[in-house]
């Protein structure tokens, strides 16, 4: 496979998984808002828009409607669902002979539907439905790509892309709820309530089977070891440790062991931190310093990838 | 006036075999041909006193027992499909980037077997001349020692490489793909407008117009026996392969200026629709004169190249130096023949508006055949005897410059003041070697669907020749329709759009 092609296709995953991401942050906190007092939603806002910042700081504003405005529909904003749609679109359309057309067409229809859509028009009624739909949409998309795209180097390539994003995701959100400093804020908001435990699990889609694993007994280190170490879960930091090994494994074919050790070796050190693991000597302890690690060794592999497969000179394998 | 009163019915969802009376439809009086006009052209459906021509019968009724609302639905079908596809070209204003659809009419273009015979027939022998004439003028140049064409217009043109001289190429095959333009005169004969032998596009349309109006008139279509043209890109397929030296595991690729070209639909759909890989300039690279992807495993040679970019910009290292889309170092891969480059390069020498006006000359040269495809009429005014007579009747001809293009240096005779015909004069007898002259063409018109009826529209057709071992035009073409009504201009830069083309099959 082309190294572009592979590069494109990385990326058109990482944003897709983030469009998803945040389609569903801002419609389940729409949802949930009217359960919560002025100052409770306010807190809760402040969480996803750091969880959603660029930069992993808020913009010092706290009209909801300006928060959804950014991190949807303000073009400026690189991290914007719109934005994450228009570089998800792009890159597809770079690669678009290596798509089957029925994953191309979804993500293209589904980009022109979201297109025009401003939060005027959106704000009047029901401002969550066009954030469920798009999230439906995405995991639709998901689902042809699954079954229309030959599973092959394209495919792992894709699937490295959602799960290093997915990895990076999770372990942000968890720290903005677990973390002590609490960074990113203009002034740390009040530590979260039993309902921000039940958002945060639906950040997540992580809820419902949440309750089968623990009942619906809400305890924070629960959530904490359910989100950080299921492995059954797809939305789980396990569960996407263990699918970027995966895909690692399986890329580039025929590059010389050499070539695939530095990855190889970055991927096993992430997925032994993330096994052994242990929740109680985490909670109250050393989960921001945990959970910043495993973003740093996220941006490690995503590194090792590009001098393997990407970006390497043409001198180091002639 | 009609020719059958009965038309299939199944493209309403209707069950096979349902045939629907077709009511009397007057041109120019009733809906929804209540706006047709036919001129001083051919028309394509309608003979000048207005019976519809038998081929177009079946066509005509169809479009008589539906409704408007229907036809429009269908129109809007046919856009909203190529919008989803991603069929677009992209349109810069003002900070905003707006994607297009280049439009498509609703309405086929209807060609006999009998003509397109004496098309595909013409075609062939027209590009095999073109071949041995670049061949020719890159080794011995027996036709410019003969004095066939003049020297200094072969040697001065800007589109001949001296680096090509005395290079060989796969079966002396300089021209893999072209694309003609072909127009229809008053009389209904098809003539050559103009040859495309550089990168022509325009074929992704041409499939992409079948998709969607096959689906519009279902009924219709396998009532008229059209030919299939779906197999292009397997044609395409074996004609590059053809050029490769050897017929094991052969590696091709479709080089794209990228994803910012206009024809970058086509060049994704054409390497997705051959099997072979899409690549930019900066994907590949040179090592020891051979080309080379890069790719995650590792370095994969590549054979055979399909290239979209211009010769300009496809070695800095020989051509264009600021060319970023190219590839530095390809001419000698290429010219040592480790590769091959689908167009070859320096093509462009012979489709300038002088070296148009020798085609004939060279069937005649190197075939020792009459042309079946006349060319329009063409005055080259560096001959003293067509000069005499361009001059004399400056009022009815179009006068090129013939290293110009984009309508520079032009005289529109019928159109310009009588001063301006004796200044141009003025220029003409000062360099008569730069200027070629033609009369104005009446292009053909066709049905073709505006605002809820149907109406007459100027239209031109371009057929694609592949041509490597052997010669092979899949019946069709890209035909592209100027939407403006009376206007000549079907180039989608300036308002036209395509059409599907129907060759039938008897």
């Amino acid at each position: 496979m082309l190294s572009r092609v592979a590069d494109s296709l990385y990326w058109m995953a990482r944003y897709l998984e983030r469009a998803e991401h945040t389609s569903r942050l801002i419609a389940v906190k729409l949802e949930s808002m009217i359960e919560q007092s002025t100052e409770d939603a306010r807190a809760s806002w402040a969480r996803v828009a750091v969880a959603l910042a660029t930069d992993g700081v808020a913009a010092d504003d706290d009209d909801i409607f300006a928060i959804t405005q950014r991190l949807a529909f303000d073009r400026a904003n690189p991290s914007s669902l719109l934005s994450s749609l228009r570089m998800a679109r792009d890159n597809a359309r770079q690669v678009r002979e290596q798509l089957s057309t029925e994953v191309w067409e979804h993500l293209n229809r589904l980009y022109l539907r979201l297109q025009p859509v401003t939060i005027e028009s959106t704000w009047v009624h029901q401002p969550a439905r066009v954030f469920r739909e798009s999230l439906e949409e995405l995991q639709t998309l998901e689902g042809v790509t699954f079954s229309t795209l030959r599973h092959g180097e394209g495919w792992h390539f894709l699937e490295l892309g959602r799960y290093i994003e997915r990895a990076q995701l999770v372990s942000r959100l968890l720290d903005i709820h677990f973390g002590v400093d609490a960074p990113g804020y203009a002034e740390p908001p009040p530590p979260p309530k039993y309902l921000d435990w039940l958002v945060l699990l639906k950040f997540c889609t992580a809820f419902e089977p949440y309750c089968k694993e623990y009942t619906a007994a809400i305890r924070p280190e629960r959530i904490a070891e359910f989100l950080l170490f299921d492995p059954e879960f797809p939305h789980s930091v396990k569960f996407a440790v263990d699918r970027v090994r995966d895909a690692l494994a399986r890329v580039a074919p025929g590059a010389p062991p050499s070539r695939r050790a530095a990855c190889e070796r970055l991927a096993g050190r992430l997925k032994a931190a993330v096994d052994f693991g242990q929740i109680d000597e985490l909670i109250g302890g050393s989960i921001d310093a945990f959970l910043v690690e495993i973003t740093h060794q996220c941006e490690q592999i995503h590194e090792a990838v590009y001098t393997a497969y990407i970006a390497y000179g043409a001198e180091t394998v002639l | 006036m009609q020719h059958e009163t009965l038309v299939h019915a199944e493209d309403m969802g209707s069950p096979d075999g349902v045939l629907l009376p077709v009511p009397p439809v007057r041109l120019g009086r009733d809906a929804p041909y209540a706006n047709y006009a036919l001129g001083a052209a051919f028309d394509e459906m309608f003979s000048s006193d207005g019976d519809v021509r038998d081929h177009c019968a079946a066509l005509h009724g169809r479009l008589a027992t539906l409704p408007p609302e229907e036809l429009i639905r269908r129109q809007q079908a046919c856009e909203q499909s190529f919008l989803q596809q991603g069929i677009t070209f992209t349109v810069y204003s003002d900070k905003q980037a707006t994607e297009r659809i280049i439009p498509t009419d609703l309405l086929p273009r209807l060609v006999t077997a009998a003509e397109w015979e004496r098309v595909d027939r013409g075609l062939k022998q027209r590009i095999r001349a073109l071949n041995m004439f670049l061949r020719d003028i890159y080794t011995d140049g027996r036709v410019l020692k003969d004095g066939v064409v003049p020297r200094p217009m072969i040697y001065g043109s800007k589109h001949y490489r001296r680096e090509m001289r005395g290079l060989p190429v796969p079966h002396g095959a300089y021209v893999n793909v072209c694309g003609t333009d072909l127009v229809r005169r008053e009389d209904g004969a098809f003539v050559v407008l103009e040859d495309n032998l550089r990168v022509p596009s325009g074929v992704s349309y041409m499939l992409a117009n079948r998709e969607v109006v096959r689906r519009a008139f279902p009924g219709v279509f396998r009532a008229a026996g059209v030919r299939a043209i779906d197999h292009y890109p397997q044609e395409l397929l074996a004609t590059l392969k053809s050029l490769a030296p050897f017929q094991e595991d052969v590696s091709i690729a479709v080089l794209t200026p990228g994803v910012f070209n206009s024809a970058y639909f086509e060049h994704a759909f054409l390497a997705r629709q051959m099997g072979v890989e899409l690549v930019e300039g900066r994907d590949l690279l040179i090592n020891d004169n051979v080309v080379f992807a890069r790719t995650t495993s590792g370095l994969k040679r590549i054979d055979v190249i399909y290239r979209r970019v211009d010769d300009d910009f496809i070695d800095p290292l020989i051509f264009r130096e600021d060319s970023s889309l190219g590839v530095p170092g390809i001419f000698n891969a290429y010219r040592a023949g480790n590769v091959v480059i689908a167009n070859a390069l320096g093509t462009g020498v012979a489709d300038d508006k002088a070296v148009y006006a020798y085609v004939p000359h060279l069937i005649r040269y190197y075939l020792s055949e009459e042309p079946i495809l006349d060319n329009v009429e063409t005055y080259l005014c560096r001959e003293p005897k067509q000069l005499g007579y361009v001059l004399a009747n400056l009022d009815k001809l179009v006068v090129k410059a013939v290293g110009e293009s984009g309508g520079y240096g032009m005289l529109v005779g019928p159109h310009a003041s009588v001063a301006e015909r004796e200044a141009f004069a003025l220029k003409l007898k000062a360099d008569p070697e730069n200027y070629i002259a033609q009369p104005t063409i009446q292009l053909s018109t066709a049905p073709t669907f505006v605002d809820g009826g149907v109406e007459a529209r100027h239209v031109d057709l371009r057929p694609f020749i592949l041509h490597g071992e052997k010669t092979t035009i899949v019946p069709g073409g890209l035909t592209r329709v100027a939407l403006r009504r009376g206007s000549l201009v079907v180039n989608s830069s300036q308002g036209g759009g395509s059409k599907d083309t129907w060759v039938l099959s008897a």
